[in-house]
């Protein structure tokens, strides 16, 4: 690449710098007017159809090499740039009804739905079960708290540092337009929940009502209103209200 | 002859079956060949179907798609094509030469016939030694042309046919001499030309043997059809990667001279061909572009993209100007200075070039401009205020991909002021507003969602700018109604760490907890 950065600034961001851009003559960044130089020069002797100058100029702007879909997990191969536009649109925008969150497989989302607005999952966290998953398809290892997840994400999977599954502090625009009217209205209370935590005393209070219910051994060990293909519920308390239905 | 005998009843079935199985063979051979003719249309290397003073056969089929039967055919015409030529060699007695030179001319009519001769024919029935002997000094004319157009015909095809032509080499460098004749030092030229846009390896042969300075004296007359073929041929010799034969070039006696002239003077065609060279020159020696920049090149080429309109010409003609201002400082410090005629010049070419409908032009003058845009603040003042900015803005929301990354280059530069000293660069408020006012904030989040890593990181960067330098801290708002947040998003699972870094600290520091809290 020919873009040189120029990371000598103090902070972390490499700002945009003006400096010249050459080129060596086999660069990739030519090819297209080599080709261009070549059919032009056999062109005379050999007179193509439009048709084959189409395929010809197709061929000239396919990356030979091909595109890999960069999402993390993803992999999938797209021909051309402007696929994946596309693919992501359809492969890798899975969105929270709850909060509109989006993730790039449905099943973190899932497995964001459960950490974040299932007050069963944090009822069972409490109660010491292993709740919180690998975040790697595959992986399979269950962790009691967030905090033992990420180290595993970590140490395990080399994870950066900084990757961070639940971020708290950007509600998306539709939530920030909500959030804009609703205090225009003058509802504090609003505000405290579009922080999008369980609360605790909530789950204390579910943690009880949990306990005095009878539950058999055939209950799910785990209960979510995820994406997932769920194996049923066995019963729905009232406190809790189900999800709202996915656009 | 219709018959209604049994037999004959018997044979149609048989025939329909050859036939079907001829179609089929023909369609898989038209797969083939239609893989290989694309390829052969774009290697470097040039069949010789006509003469090169434009006598000579002309190509009869122009139906380049030769049927399983056909290509039999021709191939078994071919290798008795070559014993006939071994037999005129060995004949000694009267009207040998005339004998040798009708097989020779046999032979180049079936390597002249179509897009895919029957080379591996040819070197399989033992064409090349037969073809060296051809060359031996003394020959006539007639004899060392026919000759040198097998070869080139030969070595036009895949890489070791042309690496076949190895022992031929030493001749066909010699008959470059300024003692043969016009026509026969043309073809041996193409041949080479042929022989060096195989590979650096054949290159470097060829230039141990020292083929370069004969080649380069060729280019030294005013005009003709040879000037233009050693021209190509030196252009496929100096391509490198080794920057040397490039340097070496630039150095021969009168070259820089005559390069100038055909650039000045010359028709396109012969223009075409120089100004190929003169990209090499560029792009790989340093000691070369220096020489051009001091030079009148800069104003020359100019002159030719403002007058111009063959894309053939304007190609070469731009990239030498992009090599040019690219590879030397000196190019924009001292020749292009704001204000002077030649730069106002460049910019108007490079603003035609824009306008053109040709993806190539727009994309490298794009890039042209983005080197300029790195100069100084006058520079950048020129460019802002020139015709070039409207242009760049319709083109960064409509134009294909590469362009628009290109277009990205140059609108940011006009954000920054040079890099230079420490700290980091700053903002050039007016520029940047104007441009962002203008519509150019969505094309930049465009690219924040496009696969390509570089062009992610410098829609990250034009968004990084946008959100610290837009007066009374319109930036994030901006930012978020063309879905810059959104983009952002993207890279939270992404796999590159630096572009999750940098979309991460964007979010963090402009669109944290207190965003959107109106005081």
């Amino acid at each position: 690449m020919a873009m040189v950065v120029d990371y000598k600034h103090d902070s972390s961001f490499p700002y945009w710098t003006s400096i010249r851009r050459r080129f060596a003559p086999d660069s990739p960044f030519f090819s297209s007017g080599n080709i261009e130089r070549e059919l032009l020069a056999k062109q005379v002797a050999l007179d193509f159809t439009e048709d084959e100058r189409n395929q010809l100029e197709k061929m000239i702007d396919t990356d030979a090499r091909g595109v890999f879909c960069p999402i993390v997990g993803c992999g999938a191969r797209l021909t051309l740039l402007e696929d994946f536009e596309d693919h992501y649109n359809t492969r890798h925008t899975a969105s929270c009804s709850v909060c509109s969150r989006v993730y790039p497989t449905s099943r973190l989302l899932s497995i964001h739905v459960s950490e974040a607005h299932d007050s069963f999952f944090q009822a069972k966290v409490a109660r010491g079960y292993a709740m919180y998953e690998c975040l790697v398809e595959g992986c399979d290892l269950k962790f009691k708290n967030y905090k033992g997840r990420q180290q595993h994400l970590v140490d395990k999977h080399k994870f950066p540092t900084s990757f961070e599954f639940f971020k708290k502090a950007h509600p998306s625009k539709k939530q920030r337009l909500k959030n804009q009217r609703k205090r225009a209205v003058n509802k504090k209370d609003e505000e405290v929940s579009s922080k999008m935590e369980v609360e605790n005393e909530m789950v204390e209070g579910l943690v009880s009502a949990v306990s005095k219910l009878s539950t058999s051994d055939s209950s799910p060990s785990t209960v979510s209103f995820g994406r997932r293909n769920a194996r049923g519920l066995t019963f729905v308390p009232r406190s809790v209200q189900p999800p709202l239905q996915k656009k | 002859m219709a018959d209604d005998s049994p037999a004959s009843h018997r044979r149609d079935p048989i025939k329909s079956s050859v036939g079907n199985v001829a179609a089929q063979r023909r369609r898989q051979n038209a797969v083939t060949v239609g893989k290989e003719r694309r390829e052969s249309l774009v290697r470097a290397k040039r069949l010789c179907r006509v003469g090169p003073s434009g006598d000579g056969d002309v190509p009869g089929e122009e139906n380049d798609m030769v049927t399983d039967e056909e290509g039999f055919l021709l191939d078994a015409q071919t290798s008795s094509a070559v014993e006939d030529l071994k037999s005129a060699i060995a004949y000694q007695g009267k009207g040998a030469m005339q004998k040798r030179v009708n097989a020779l001319r046999e032979l180049r009519r079936l390597l002249s016939k179509s897009e895919f001769p029957p080379v591996e024919a040819a070197l399989k029935a033992g064409a090349i030694p037969l073809l060296v002997q051809c060359l031996s000094f003394g020959s006539p004319d007639e004899q060392l042309l026919e000759a040198a157009w097998c070869l080139t015909n030969i070595a036009a095809g895949k890489p070791e046919e042309t690496k076949a032509l190895l022992p031929a080499l030493p001749l066909l460098i010699a008959h470059l001499g300024e003692k043969s004749s016009l026509p026969v030092a043309e073809q041996c030229a193409w041949a080479l030309g042929n022989v060096a846009g195989e590979g650096e390896e054949l290159r470097n042969v060829l230039l141990s043997q020292g083929a370069l300075p004969p080649l380069a004296r060729m280019m030294l007359p005013n005009k003709g059809s040879t000037v233009r073929t050693a021209a190509w041929a030196l252009s496929n010799l100096i391509k490198g990667p080794d920057p040397k034969a490039a340097t070496e070039l630039i150095k021969v006696d009168g070259l820089l001279d005559a390069i100038l002239r055909h650039l000045r003077k010359s028709d396109e065609e012969l223009a075409t061909e120089v100004a190929w060279v003169v990209v090499y020159l560029s792009a790989l020696s340093n000691f070369a572009t220096s020489v051009l920049v001091k030079s009148d090149a800069i104003l020359l080429v100019v002159e030719r993209l403002a007058t111009s309109n063959s894309l053939q010409l304007l190609i070469p003609v731009l990239r030498s100007l992009g090599n040019l201002v690219a590879g030397d400082s000196h190019t924009t410090s001292t020749v292009l200075i704001p204000g002077h005629e030649i730069t106002d010049g460049v910019i108007k070419v490079l603003v035609k070039c824009l306008k053109s409908d040709h993806r190539v032009l727009k994309k490298e003058a794009s890039w042209v401009l983005s080197n300029i845009a790195a100069g100084s603040i006058e520079h950048k003042q020129l460019i802002y205020s020139s015709e070039a900015v409207p242009l760049l803005l319709r083109l960064l929301s409509t134009a294909p991909f590469d362009i628009r990354k290109e277009v990205a280059y140059v609108l940011g530069n006009l954000c920054v002021t040079p890099t230079g000293g420490d700290g980091k660069p700053n903002l050039i408020e007016e520029h940047l507003v104007s441009i962002v006012q203008r519509g150019c904030l969505s094309g930049f989040i465009d690219l924040v969602r496009s696969a390509d890593i570089e062009a992610a990181r410098l829609g990250l960067q034009f968004m990084e700018l946008v959100l610290r330098g837009m007066p009374n801290g319109d930036g994030p708002k901006l930012v978020e109604q063309e879905d810059g947040i959104d983009a952002m998003e993207i890279y939270q699972f992404h796999e590159n760490e630096d572009l999750r870094n940098m979309a991460n600290g964007l979010v963090d520091k402009y669109f944290g907890e207190n965003y959107g809290i109106d005081e």
